[in-house]
């Protein structure tokens, strides 16, 4: 696994209003072939990070690089080096799913060939062959976001920001899920996930990431945050609670 | 327990409040001097028309053809909001208190809109002197069909099939249309027999589809539409965004986009023309285009054919530059790698391409009616070009200096 980060967030300071920054000199990296679990509570930080990383918003302090370059030195490079699959699905109501797909190779220069191949990959896995010339606007809240992960995947860019992938989606589409992503992360992407069911990422992300008022308070492995909270061999979640009580 | 009717308005008002401020930017940017010409060339083309009245004009013919055009067409402003479905269903018992002014209102502007269209027409039936029946009983029978009209139009709405839905329109328009063209040609003791008849089995044929008590989803959805299309409206001349437009699958236009070169630049532009075959804007600028290549082709190969011609690629242009707005705010900007750019020049190129295309289908009619001068059909067709590129230079310069 080579170390040069794919994604590094260095003294991250930014929020909404100036004066008043809601992430505080977070700094974090994810490596190629990594799966790093972005973990914390509700208003912790994790979408304003992830927006940081989108260049939706823009840092008060610190620097973002993905691939060794800011959005500033190299956006068309920055960009195209990440996909996003946001909490909420936003899709085109007029594009079909087949439609959202090939826009999505298009938009990220795929070839082609292998384009039609993965959409065919994506369109079984996910199982929605069926629903694959239906306009979007006439599917269920978990296919629509069925249609933003594969959207994502059929770009096969370096960097994955996935938040809240399971919101929405069916047992066999979460599997389905988390069986590509490992797939996908044993093949070289990384991927920085957001999720509360600590759960079900605790057996799947390499490292995590713990952000609790806008501060990375633990990071590591699973083993590694154990040993911060004194808790080794406790599950993700036990150690998390332990870590955010104190907090409070 | 919350005072509907009141909602109602307080709704109503919220929505034109929004609307209304723009209206002074609209007039400003010509379109109240457009206006003004319009009303002016029409009004002396009547009268001189009038005034020469041919002998043989088919006067029957074209008040049938002209009140067909509007007679079944209805439309109810609810205001309703997703929220909606959660928040007032459990008042759907009154809801009548809420949705009665939007009845009202729907009816009686556009039956005021055909009494106007009535009031123009009728000098032509004075001047032919043809046998018709008096306008009073046009004007009351216009008021019963629009009535039949929005009672068929609200069974539609909440009737539970989408395909029983599509039928009952068809239904609702051929007898509206079949009614009045009776009225027109038959006397008036069998047109009412005739009518009372259609009409009573129409009625019952809407009482036999399985219904919702009120088609909560439905009504949504149709406001959305409503209030969307007043924002695209607004859109060609102020920049607004039209959200919620009425999306239309047309599966028979699916090709179109597939064929693009593959290319990264070129992404935008799939999107773009996707977003246009599906949109309410693409049947706006058909019917337009049809209505212009029918007057084009009326005017033949004259002066005013001309006219009528730059006129109608500036219209269909003018509609067309609300695809600037469609994906401003979308993912694609946000979350799509889309180079810096691209997206200007692709709107630009999208806009033209389809102007161009349907200003040489509107320009055939002149260039096949066997009357007019060759050279007025020729220059009409280089004018239309240059109109274009126009028309081209105008909306960069104007979108640069919007952005500065």
């Amino acid at each position: 696994m080579s170390e040069t980060p794919v994604l590094e967030i260095k003294q991250l300071t930014g929020g909404y209003s100036i004066g008043k920054p809601v992430l505080h000199e977070v700094t974090f990296d994810v490596k190629p072939g990594e799966m790093v679990g972005l973990i914390g509570l509700n208003g912790a930080g994790k979408s304003t990070t992830m927006k940081h990383v989108l260049g939706l918003m823009t840092p008060q302090d610190g620097n973002i690089l993905i691939q060794g370059s800011t959005k500033n030195e190299a956006p068309d490079l920055y960009q195209s080096s990440l996909a996003f699959v946001p909490e909420s699905p936003l899709l085109y109501e007029e594009l079909t799913v087949r439609e959202h797909l090939e826009f999505a190779a298009r938009a990220y220069g795929i070839d082609q060939q292998a384009y039609k191949q993965r959409a065919e990959e994506l369109l079984k896995l996910f199982r929605m062959e069926e629903k694959a010339d239906s306009l979007s606007m006439h599917l269920s809240k978990g296919m629509k976001q069925k249609v933003m992960i594969m959207c994502a995947f059929v770009a096969r860019p370096p960097l994955y920001i996935i938040d809240e992938p399971f919101l929405g989606l069916d047992p066999l589409g979460i599997r389905s899920l988390l069986e590509f992503m490992k797939q996908i992360r044993d093949e070289g992407a990384s991927i920085l996930l957001s999720s509360h069911i600590l759960s079900t990422i605790e057996g799947y992300c390499d490292r995590f990431i713990v952000l609790h008022r806008g501060a990375v308070i633990a990071q590591g492995t699973l083993e590694n945050i154990g040993e911060q909270t004194g808790l080794r061999g406790a599950t993700l979640e036990n150690m998390f609670y332990a870590l955010v009580k104190d907090g409070e | 327990m919350m005072e509907l009717k009141a909602l109602y308005q307080k709704r109503k008002h919220a929505f034109w409040g929004k609307v209304l401020p723009f209206f002074p930017y609209v007039m400003q940017s010509g379109v109240a001097v457009l206006l003004l010409i319009s009303l002016i060339t029409f009004s002396a083309w009547y009268t001189t028309f009038l005034t020469h009245f041919p002998v043989d004009f088919p006067v029957r013919f074209i008040v049938f053809f002209t009140l067909a055009l509007f007679i079944a067409h209805v439309s109810f402003r609810t205001y309703l909001r997703e929220a909606d479905v959660v928040l007032l269903m459990p008042q759907e018992s009154i809801m009548e208190q809420y949705l009665r002014p939007s009845f009202i209102r729907g009816l009686v502007y556009k039956l005021l809109g055909l009494f106007l269209i009535v009031l123009i027409l009728w000098p032509m039936v004075i001047i032919s002197k043809i046998d018709i029946l008096p306008i009073w009983l046009l004007l009351l029978l216009l008021t019963v069909l629009k009535c039949v009209s929005g009672y068929g139009y609200w069974q539609e709405i909440n009737t539970i099939s989408q395909s029983t839905r599509r039928l009952l329109k068809l239904m609702r328009f051929s007898v509206l249309i079949l009614i009045l063209g009776v009225w027109l040609w038959q006397p008036i003791w069998k047109s009412a027999i005739f009518s009372l008849l259609v009409i009573l089995t129409y009625l019952v044929v809407l009482r036999i589809p399985m219904k919702h008590r009120l088609a909560w989803e439905n009504l949504i959805a149709i406001e959305k539409a409503s209030a969307s299309r007043v924002m695209l409206v607004l859109s060609w001349f102020v920049d607004v965004q039209a959200e919620g437009q009425k999306i239309v699958h047309r599966v028979w236009l699916s090709s179109i986009g597939q064929h693009l070169p593959w290319k990264k630049e070129l992404s935008y532009k799939y999107l773009l023309q996707k977003t246009l075959i599906r949109s309410e804007l693409l049947a706006i600028v058909i019917r337009l285009g049809v209505l212009g290549a029918f007057l084009v082709g009326w005017s033949g190969g004259s002066w005013l054919g001309l006219a009528v011609y730059l006129l109608f690629i500036f219209l269909i242009g003018a509609q067309l530059t609300s695809l600037r707005q469609v994906h401003e705010d979308s993912p694609a900007v946000q979350y799509y790698p889309i180079p810096e750019g691209v997206r200007k020049n692709t709107v630009i190129s999208v806009i033209i391409s389809f102007l161009s295309v349907i200003s040489l289908i509107m320009w055939l009619p002149m260039l096949f009616v066997p009357v007019g001068q060759l050279t007025i059909k020729l220059s009409a067709l280089g004018l239309g070009a240059i109109f274009i590129v126009a028309l081209r230079a105008t909306w960069i310069r104007k979108w640069r200096e919007e952005e500065e």
